[in-house]
């Protein structure tokens, strides 16, 4: 009896401690995964936006190496245009936003009931129209101007292009701003200032706007930026049918959803689905099919970084 | 003695550390500071409560993990009693106050009911029973109600107490929603058990007044009270010091002669309100006095301090934003810096020539006054004639209220990184600052420490000397009775 106790004490007494230590160590590992987890959740947005700029350029070295090179400069052609076109579109939109914000807010404190009914009747007839339909709509317009012959350089199409698509965005972003602002206007902070003397112009601007609502904005633009991509791509492609006997997606600038429309592209996608069956004709995807090929993958992927970024914001700011 | 060294961190940054924070057992310890210097952190660390989510803690060098599952701790929490600042995140919204108050070894508490007849002074059957039927909403029972409740938890676990257990009792501002009444009967309560059977009591609070009413009435008790004070002593680091009774109660003694001298007469009013005023459907009255029978106009000079006084939820702060145009009144008439104006005056007027020029007011709650994004710098631009100023006078302007060495790098704070005494000094300032005809502070004391106390009722001092008047609406009466002369009172 005596012995088996003492076999007991023996064990408790290396047993014990060992699973203390065992205990503490687990505790100890887990809470650095935790930690690791909350830097990795913290940094996400950026982590994204390097791979987004990562994933380009090994396509761009892909391309200089193995796509033949007046296919290569198209697809730089529309590559650059698309971007110059949706960096047009936030800075577009953004402008027009703020100003039918403050225009809101203006008529609003004045109380004048007939001209706010106006731009509420205005800002809800753009609503009211699908943004596609009125991107077409917009479209067919610089076609008819491209007929009479008023609109010639590139630079003035794709800037008229840019006021289309932001036209049928910008809406997004006033209710944004105007929710925002709504929002701090019920707390106390904006009337302490404005009985301290501050006026209200700065208080929306600099106190609302830029100090407590910065964030949302920039994840607001680069949600814009991956409308304007995904609307002009759609737009592109359903036009590649034709606009006019004159006009086509040919005259148009070459951007990444003309591009994809082209039949050469259309080809390449095509074999994507043909490899499915056909596994052995994979690698020429790589190599045959270049265009086609890449031009899906810098607006899908271009897409999905910029999805990931402003969920990534979203959830690291708690928006 | 139980001292305790505390280190809590947030990712790479300290939030709060405190060398020695050490109290006696068996003694009363009233831990007084500045709103958000940490009280509330170190204390629900000390009785492991806090919730260690994204926070790195240690006490006394080890990990908080470790410390929560001691045994020392798990005494504390089995015999002690931790009454939470805010009484409504102690109540489980969906168990009755009567379950609540039967849980856990609370069911084994005796004479519950005439714990609860001595925190309310009323008869229990209707006074009290309907309410413990209730299910705890954020308004229903009434924050004073819900404390008590809380007290009486508190109560009862002291009485099941044995004098060998390891225990510790702690009251976060456990008197921050009752009335000066209710706090001394909740005092009273406290200290007559302690000295049946003497046991660990940390008591935190803002409410220095707590000094003069244990010095009246339970000055026995003395010797086994220690007064503590935490203070700052760097941007993370903070320091427990003695705080010696007396400098609060003599320079409370010495404020009667000084306010009394200071009051100008026969100014022509800057402010004048009619006696009656109505809103939210409600007829509202103002009484010179709480036996007068007839409303009177309510009138400030220049130089004066008028003090505005009401039980809470009486329209103190409603008619605050009816004078300063933020709030319609159904019917209102007053007079402002010469002007008139009522019900039917439109905002512009308020905004074109009163705000910040002749009107400026200071809200109670510095959290939701301040744009807590900005940096310190920010809350003094755009103000009128002062907006263009510069980093150094910017500077200068906080040296007037700001112990802690102000530099380029508190001028780059964020404010919502600033302790809720900071907060609310900054928030005072912005006001003060500016020379208006009129200025109105609400609750200008809240979450002071008492050498931010003296410095603020000596800016008020100030304004009133430069020729503002103040109308001032606070619950903290001791302090403004002896500042301010009766026939100001509201």
């Amino acid at each position: 009896m005596k012995f088996a106790e003492k076999i007991i004490e023996a064990l408790k007494k290396r047993i014990v401690p060992l699973y203390g230590k065992i205990r503490n160590g687990t505790v100890g590992q887990i809470r650095r995964l935790e930690l690791l987890t909350i830097r990795w959740s913290r940094n996400s947005a950026r982590v994204w936006l390097i791979a987004w700029i990562l994933g380009l350029l090994l396509l761009w070295l892909w391309d200089f190496l193995f796509l033949n090179d007046p296919e290569r400069r198209l697809l730089e052609l529309a590559f650059v245009h698309s971007m110059f076109i949706a960096s047009l579109v936030v800075a577009l939109t953004f402008l027009l936003a703020w100003a039918t914000t403050l225009l809101f807010q203006t008529l609003e404190d004045r109380r004048q009931t007939t001209a706010l009914n106006v731009l509420i009747f205005l800002t809800n007839f753009i609503r009211s129209v699908p943004q596609i339909i009125g991107v077409l709509l917009g479209y067919v317009w610089i076609t008819f101007l491209m007929e009479r012959g008023s609109l010639e350089t590139t630079l003035a199409i794709m800037l008229l292009m840019s006021v289309f698509l932001s036209l049928f965005i910008f809406l997004e972003v006033v209710d944004m701003l105007r929710e925002r602002i709504a929002y701090f206007r019920q707390l106390d902070f904006y009337n302490a200032m404005r009985v301290c003397g501050i006026s209200e112009w700065r208080i929306i601007n600099y106190d609302i706007l830029w100090k407590n609502s910065r964030t949302h904005i920039l994840n607001k633009m680069i949600a814009v930026f991956s409308s304007a991509i995904f609307l002009q791509c759609s737009v592109d492609f359903i036009i590649s049918v034709g606009l006019s006997t004159r006009v086509s997606s040919v005259n148009l600038p070459v951007t990444l959803g003309s591009l994809l429309a082209n039949i050469d592209s259309k080809q390449d996608i095509l074999a994507i689905g043909y490899s499915l069956t056909h596994p052995d004709y994979l690698p020429n995807l790589l190599f045959l099919h270049l265009q086609g090929i890449s031009v899906a993958f810098v607006i899908v992927f271009t897409l999905f970084s910029l999805f990931k970024i402003t969920n990534a914001l979203a959830e690291r700011f708690k928006l | 003695m139980n001292r305790y060294q505390i280190k809590i961190r947030f990712l790479e940054q300290e939030l709060v550390s405190i060398e020695d924070f050490s109290f006696e057992s068996g003694e009363i310890t009233i831990l007084f500071g500045e709103s958000g210097i940490g009280k509330t952190l170190i204390s629900q660390t000390i009785f492991g409560l806090v919730d260690p989510h994204d926070l790195q803690i240690t006490v006394n060098g080890e990990s908080y993990f470790r410390y929560v599952r001691s045994q020392k701790v798990r005494r504390l929490q089995q015999n002690g009693f931790f009454v939470f600042q805010e009484p409504s995140s102690h109540f489980n919204p969906l168990m009755t106050i009567e379950e609540q108050l039967n849980e856990g070894s609370l069911t084994r508490a005796e004479n519950k009911r005439e714990i609860l007849e001595a925190l309310w002074r009323k008869p229990y059957r209707s006074h009290i029973h309907p309410l413990l039927r209730v299910y705890p909403k954020p308004f229903r029972p009434s924050g004073g109600e819900k404390q008590r409740f809380l007290l009486a938890m508190a109560l009862m676990k002291i009485q099941q107490l044995n004098d060998e257990q390891q225990h510790l009792f702690v009251f976060d501002e456990p008197t921050g929603s009752l009335d000066d009444r209710y706090r001394n009967i909740f005092l009273e309560e406290l200290f007559r058990r302690y000295q049946k059977k003497s046991f660990t009591i940390l008591l935190i609070t803002h409410d220095y007044s707590m000094i003069s009413e244990i010095e009246k009435n339970h000055k026995k008790l003395l010797p086994k009270i220690r007064f503590k004070e935490l203070r700052r002593v760097s941007d993370t680091r903070v320091e427990l010091f003695d705080f010696k009774a007396e400098i609060y109660t003599s320079w409370l003694n010495n404020q009667r002669a000084a306010a009394r001298k200071k009051v100008i007469e026969g100014e022509k009013p800057v402010l004048k309100v009619n006696p009656t005023f109505s809103v939210f459907n409600k007829q509202f009255a103002l009484y010179p006095d709480s036996n007068s029978k007839d409303p009177a106009e309510l009138i400030v000079r220049r130089g004066e301090l008028v003090y505005l006084k009401a039980p809470s939820g009486m329209g103190k702060t409603t008619l605050a934003k009816i004078i300063t145009g933020l709030q319609k009144a159904e019917s209102v008439r007053f007079e402002l810096a010469g002007m008139a104006f009522n019900e039917k005056t439109p905002q512009k007027i308020w905004r074109k020539q009163i705000w910040g020029r002749r009107l400026s007011m200071v809200f109670q709650h510095a959290d939701e006054a301040l744009n807590l994004q900005a940096k310190v710098r920010d809350v003094f631009k755009g103000l009128p004639g002062l907006g263009k100023s510069g980093n150094e006078q910017i500077k200068k302007y906080l040296r007037e209220i700001f112990d802690e060495t102000v530099d380029g790098q508190f001028l780059n704070k964020k404010i919502a990184l600033l302790s809720g005494g900071q907060k609310q000094r900054l928030n005072l300032l912005r006001a003060l600052l500016l020379h208006p005809d009129l200025i109105i502070l609400d609750e200008p004391l809240n979450g002071l420490d008492f050498n931010s106390i003296r410095k603020v009722i000596e800016m008020i001092r100030e304004k009133m000397r430069r020729g503002s008047g103040i109308l001032l609406i606070s619950h903290n009466e001791e302090i403004f009775d002896r500042i301010v002369p009766e026939e100001s009172c509201f």
